[in-house]
């Protein structure tokens, strides 16, 4: 807690609203990013960990509301802001990249012009000096040819290149926070580490702050300075990258861990999976989310919440898990599964 | 290529206009066979279809359609030059009507999705698809003009006469183009490049207009170049409904009468309207979606 949060979210509640009732997509999501520092959102589809997100910048569908909680960016309270007051922000301070550049850009604009509109529509600048800004984006961002490749049109580049176009295009005025949804989930295995690669190198050069949404534990662990892991709309566990990789204090995060292929193993050996699917959001397990496919689970986790329980020797940063095992309750044969992580991973 | 399909177009009416029994001069009056035979010969109507086929491609080749069999001593491009100010007005205002209130419409309904605005529009333009143009221009006109003396029955003498020849035949498309038009912008307000425009923090409406109509009016450009054109066939029964002196009821009083020339004449004029319409289109399509170029181009 060296310096003041960047973002702050506190306790934030969405619910979409459909025929069927309201789907509690996000469940009283707490966390802080700070500035220049790398979060990763690590959870598997539906765990509202993209529409934590999209929450936070008002994006949501029209079906979508923050019923609870605030998130206060800079000391500004974003939740409830105004439409005109959150357009400021939005592409400005805050700017977000998505999962699929095939789709998030439009097919009909030329690239150039999509960056341009962004920039005149936060800067006071003429067209000709945003197109310049323009230019130096995609130099910035190492799309080859830059000068000739603005007039194109987006079918005309790769998945790759239109991510960093993607790319380009959140860096136009400069933000203090990034956030990235998916953003190398739909790329090639080889494009992936170079946006990837990319993205670490843009916020050591500028000095922002980058919210990386993903799926996937390996890319967290080659770019990411804290992870946040969500299940069922809610915050499972959190801590520095290498504290949770090394001991994690969740079973759930074991699990995902655990399904991981190692490929430097020589032995046969099949992937573990977590058996069991996701809760369904209409009517959330009153208990922890994770207990009906938790392998350690008790008769208390069924029945009632737990909350984030800190790990007494961690580290300058928080390490918290949303476990009963945490509780002095629990029994101690349980709770060495936490003790030994070592043996945990083998 | 369009010279290609307008040839097969004006053959295929040739010979089929052939295949109808009767001739333009067979009447319940029987005429003199003398009459008759002599009226043919004046024609060429006695001398082999091939024969008459070939004269005809000839005169289409100067740009003569020949003289009307019906009307003596009018020629058929002074039937279609005659009627096509009245065609083209109603159809243009037609068009006007469709463009200018279908995709509006369309807009109010999908940004207020299972509202009211929605529902009250959707209802209105699905009765404007089940109605059939001439059923409608029927019942308005017995209402507004004969019943309610609004506007007049027949005629275009002022602006008034315009109302229900325009509104008849402009209601099925313009109910159609509002319909598409929702379902467009609807499926195009969905995509993530919507979300994209959101997130960079632009402008609501250009965020409407600049990334939403401009991809949600790809779909309607396709075919409002057939509408066009069928706005203008249209006008065949509604011309005929309201007595108004377009090439339309000529058309229709063409066929019953069997007068070749004036059926061909008319049909090649409207073939071409719609190759050159459909012309039109691609070419607006290219300007809306770059993913599309010209053959050579590429």
């Amino acid at each position: 807690m060296s310096s003041a949060p960047l973002l702050k979210v506190d306790n934030l509640t969405t619910h979409f609203h459909t025929s069927r009732g309201d789907v509690q997509a996000v469940r009283g999501v707490s966390f802080d990013v700070k500035p220049g520092e790398i979060l990763g959102i690590v959870g598997e589809s539906g765990s509202g960990k993209s529409i934590t997100c999209l929450s936070v910048l008002g994006l949501l569908k029209a079906n979508g509301e923050v019923v609870d909680g605030s998130a206060d960016f800079e000391g500004k309270q974003l939740t409830g802001l105004s439409d005109k007051d959150l357009r400021a922000i939005r592409g400005d301070d805050i700017a977000m990249i998505f999962q699929d550049p095939m789709t998030s850009l439009n097919p009909t604009l030329t690239v150039g012009e999509q960056l341009i509109e962004t920039i005149v529509a936060h800067k006071p600048v003429s067209r000709g000096e945003a197109r310049k800004r323009a230019l130096e984006l995609f130099e910035l961002v190492k799309i080859p040819s830059a000068a000739s490749r603005l007039d194109n049109y987006p079918h005309e580049f790769s998945g790759g290149m239109r991510q960093r176009v993607m790319i380009a295009m959140a860096l136009t005025c400069d933000p203090k926070l990034l956030i990235a949804d998916e953003p190398t989930t739909a790329l090639d295995v080889t494009i992936q580490r170079q946006i990837l690669l990319l993205l670490k190198d843009l916020q050591e050069k500028l000095g922002m702050a980058i919210i990386l949404i993903t799926h996937d534990l390996g890319v967290i662990a080659e770019v990411a300075d804290r992870i946040l892991v969500m299940y069922g709309g809610m915050v499972m566990e959190t801590g520095d990258v290498y504290d949770v990789f090394e001991s994690p204090q969740h079973p759930y995060t074991t699990g995902l861990l655990d399904s991981i292929p190692d490929v430097r193993s020589h032995k046969k050996e099949r992937l573990t999976p977590i058996p069991g699917s996701p809760p369904d959001m209409l009517r959330p397990p009153e208990g922890c989310p994770f207990a009906p496919r938790c392998p350690h689970a008790m008769q208390q986790c069924l029945e009632a919440m737990p909350p984030l329980f800190e790990r007494p020797n961690a580290k300058p940063t928080v390490h918290e898990a949303r476990c009963w095992l945490h509780h002095d309750d629990a029994p101690d044969s349980l709770k060495a599964i936490f003790k030994a992580p070592e043996a945990a991973n083998g | 290529m369009m010279a290609l399909t307008l040839f097969l177009i004006i053959t295929l009416t040739f010979f089929l206009m052939h295949a109808i029994p009767g001739g333009p001069f067979t009447s319940e009056k029987m005429l003199a066979p003398e009459i008759e035979a002599a009226l043919n010969a004046k024609y060429g109507l006695d001398k082999p279809i091939w024969q008459q086929y070939l004269s005809y491609l000839q005169g289409i080749l100067t740009f003569d359609l020949g003289p009307s069999f019906k009307y003596p001593g009018v020629r058929v491009n002074d039937l279609i030059r005659e009627g096509l100010p009245v065609t083209a007005q109603t159809g243009f205002l037609a068009m006007l009507c469709v463009v200018a209130l279908g995709i509006p419409l369309g807009i109010v309904a999908a940004l207020n999705q299972n509202k009211w605005q929605d529902t009250t529009i959707m209802a209105v333009a699905t009765m404007g698809v089940a109605i059939p143009s001439y059923v409608l221009a029927t019942i308005a006109l017995y209402l507004f003009a004969l019943q309610w003396n609004l506007v007049p029955t027949f005629g275009l003498d002022d602006w008034r006469g315009y109302i229900l020849p325009v509104a008849a035949l402009s209601g099925f498309w313009l109910s159609f183009i509002a319909r598409l038009s929702r379902s467009s912008l609807l499926e195009v307000l969905g995509q993530d490049y919507m979300v994209t425009a959101r997130a960079k923090g632009l402008h609501p409406q250009t965020i409407l207009f600049k990334h939403g109509m401009r991809n949600a009016l790809i779909p309607i450009v396709t075919v409002l170049g057939p509408v066009v054109a069928n706005l203008l066939t249209g006008s065949f029964v509604i011309e005929q409904i309201f007595a108004l002196p377009g090439i339309g009821r000529h058309f229709v009083l063409s066929i019953s009468n069997r007068d070749y020339t004036t059926i061909m004449g008319i049909t090649i004029f409207y073939a071409a309207f719609l190759m050159l319409m459909i012309l039109i289109v691609d070419l607006l399509y290219m300007v809306l979606d770059p993913r599309i170029k010209l053959a050579e181009k590429s």
